[in-house]
């Protein structure tokens, strides 16, 4: 009796926070439908959906987002999962490099917008070595790396962040696996780079996908970045979201959550696809059998 | 001959990838003593140290800050580690019905990014009195770092398994002083990953403690970006090197508070043979 009450009791502050956080995600998809009693609206209606994505700034905006969070998250996760199959072969990383290599993870996003100004910006140091280089004469024409309207600035900064997360969140498996599963092909004459592509990193891929997701889902609806680094048209997503949501006419707050559910349609579509994949993995591995 | 030559790859990538993270870093600091850096010579001109004494003018509203963003993300941190360890004990060693479920919604705030929440949540959170309150980001903070904690800690629990403390148990021990011997130390490693790991995501929160703290409290992230909109670069450069400087304290200090607890000491959760 006492072990069939204890699940729930272990799990009751995660229940709490758990619901705590469904209200607010269904706060958010009511009002984006238009329904907030307090301001006198009642009826739901896509109406908000459709006038976002009608306007041809918002779909812009909703370009720049995806762009920049598809681009920072896939090349994050390359390089992240190439160092990790380097180190993981070499077999000789030591503390204090890894130690190093984490040291991104620790950094808050707003910091990093700082290091990207030091370096990238037209009075960067970047520009000054160009110049220093005669490649260009003058500060104009150093191409506007950040403030641009391809979000390369936002792009670098989380390539800084997310690859030493990535590398932090893979490594311990693939490492795991390296040395047990992978020996037993070195073993039997696969070579360096075959054993990589054929057993460690197939065996990774789910952790390296649920990797990938993270940083996607938030490179999607992070707010700093795009704040200090953006340019002023296209806005980010989540700037759009939140330049609607403090406007002083309250009747526009349901653009604002409609922008947000345009983010959560986005990433629960990605997450529901992982799902997918990882079903149809399984059943691939049960046919061979 | 090839083994030689693959090592220098391997020493030419691990070095590519310690710079790009290095380098920044050196620029922090550069720009702490910059007075006067004009176009386009490559180093400073003048160095000064104006906006250090700048800065310590300002030492009590500094210190209030400092206190009250360590507090908070500490209090996340080890919250976050408590409620992760029970949630992965729930899920991994009981059986109940709706356990997928369960774990679907403890996941589930890694797919909707912060951002988002922040703004269905607010006023949920006015009508409960927890906006512009302490208590408010730090409840906040910790629907958003729980995930993280989750999912090292039930790869840890995962891994360590509940033999041992069932043979406590038989030998006669509580179930919480069986946990507390056997499970706890050997989950340390993880559980020290899971702390540093929360108390990051509630230390760089930027917009969710803007919008549940509404300017009342007061964090790192929000004394920053004033001043990298401004452009005060100097005074940007200082914070964010004190500020690092502090979490790496504060690592230090949960690394030794985990060691003492496990036998083995050392509290790295990957090395390399």
């Amino acid at each position: 009796m006492k072990d069939k009450l204890m699940p729930y009791v272990l799990l009751a502050p995660q229940i709490l926070l758990t619901l705590l956080f469904m209200i607010g995600l269904v706060t958010g998809i009511t009002q984006s439908l238009g329904v907030i009693p307090a301001f006198g609206l009642k009826k739901p209606t896509l109406l908000y959906y459709k006038e976002v994505l009608s306007r041809p700034d918002m779909m812009r905006s909703v370009l720049y987002s995806l762009r920049i969070a598809l681009f920072s998250s896939v090349l994050a996760t390359a390089g992240g999962v190439f160092f990790c199959g380097v180190c993981v072969m070499g077999k000789k990383t030591q503390v204090a490099v890894m130690r190093i290599i984490q040291l991104p993870i620790i950094v808050p996003h707003v910091v990093t917008a700082l290091f990207i100004i030091n370096i990238f910006s037209r009075n960067g140091i970047l520009a000054r070595a160009a110049y220093a280089l005669g490649m260009i004469q003058e500060q104009q024409q150093f191409p506007m790396l950040i403030y641009d309207p391809h979000g390369i600035g936002i792009i670098m900064a989380y390539l800084w962040k997310e690859i030493p997360f990535i590398i932090y969140f893979v490594i311990a498996l693939m490492a795991n696996i390296n040395g047990s599963l992978g020996e037993a092909a070195t073993n039997l004459g696969a070579k360096t780079w075959t054993v990589f592509w054929r057993v460690t990193l197939p065996l990774c891929r789910n952790t390296i996908i649920s990797g990938f997701l993270i940083i996607f889902v938030f490179a999607l609806g992070a707010y700093e970045l795009p704040l200090l680094l953006g340019a002023t048209v296209p806005k980010a997503l989540p700037v759009l979201a939140y330049q609607e949501y403090i406007h002083p006419d309250l009747r526009n707050r349901p653009y604002a959550m409609a922008l947000n559910g345009i983010i959560i349609a986005i990433s629960l579509i990605s997450s529901l696809l992982y799902f997918l994949m990882m079903r149809k993995s399984v059943k691939c591995l049960t046919e061979e059998q | 001959m090839k083994n030689k030559r693959k090592s220098i790859f391997i020493s030419i990538t691990q070095f590519v990838l310690l710079a790009a993270i290095l380098v920044p870093a050196v620029t922090l600091l550069l720009w702490i003593f910059t007075e006067r850096w004009t176009w386009p010579d490559l180093a400073p001109q003048v160095f000064s140290k104006r906006a250090i004494f700048e800065i310590a003018g300002r030492k009590k509203e500094l210190l209030q800050i400092l206190w009250s963003s360590i507090l908070i993300s500490t209090v996340v941190a080890v919250l976050s580690a408590v409620i992760g360890i029970m949630t992965a004990r729930a899920i991994l060693l009981y059986r109940f019905p709706g356990k997928q479920v369960v774990y679907f919604f403890t996941i589930l705030p890694f797919m909707v990014p912060a951002t988002v929440f922040a703004m269905g949540i607010q006023i949920t959170f006015i009508k409960m009195g927890l906006n512009n309150r302490i208590t408010g980001v730090i409840i906040a903070h910790l629907i958003c770092s729980l995930p993280y904690a989750i999912r090292l800690i039930m790869d840890g629990t995962a891994a360590v398994g509940s033999r041992l403390e069932e043979q406590a148990r038989v030998l006669g021990a509580s179930p919480f002083k069986a946990f507390y011997k056997t499970s706890l130390p050997m989950l340390m490693p993880v559980i020290l990953s899971a702390v540093s790991m929360s108390y990051i995501v509630s230390f760089s929160q930027y917009f969710l403690t803007l919008m549940i703290g509404g300017g009342n409290v007061k964090t790192f992230t929000i004394l920053m970006v004033p001043y990298l909109q401004s452009g005060n670069r100097n005074i940007a450069c200082i914070y964010s090197t004190l500020f690092l400087g502090v979490t790496l304290l504060v690592f230090g200090v949960f690394e030794w508070a985990a060691g003492r607890f496990m036998k083995h000491g050392g509290g790295e959760f990957y090395t390399s043979e």
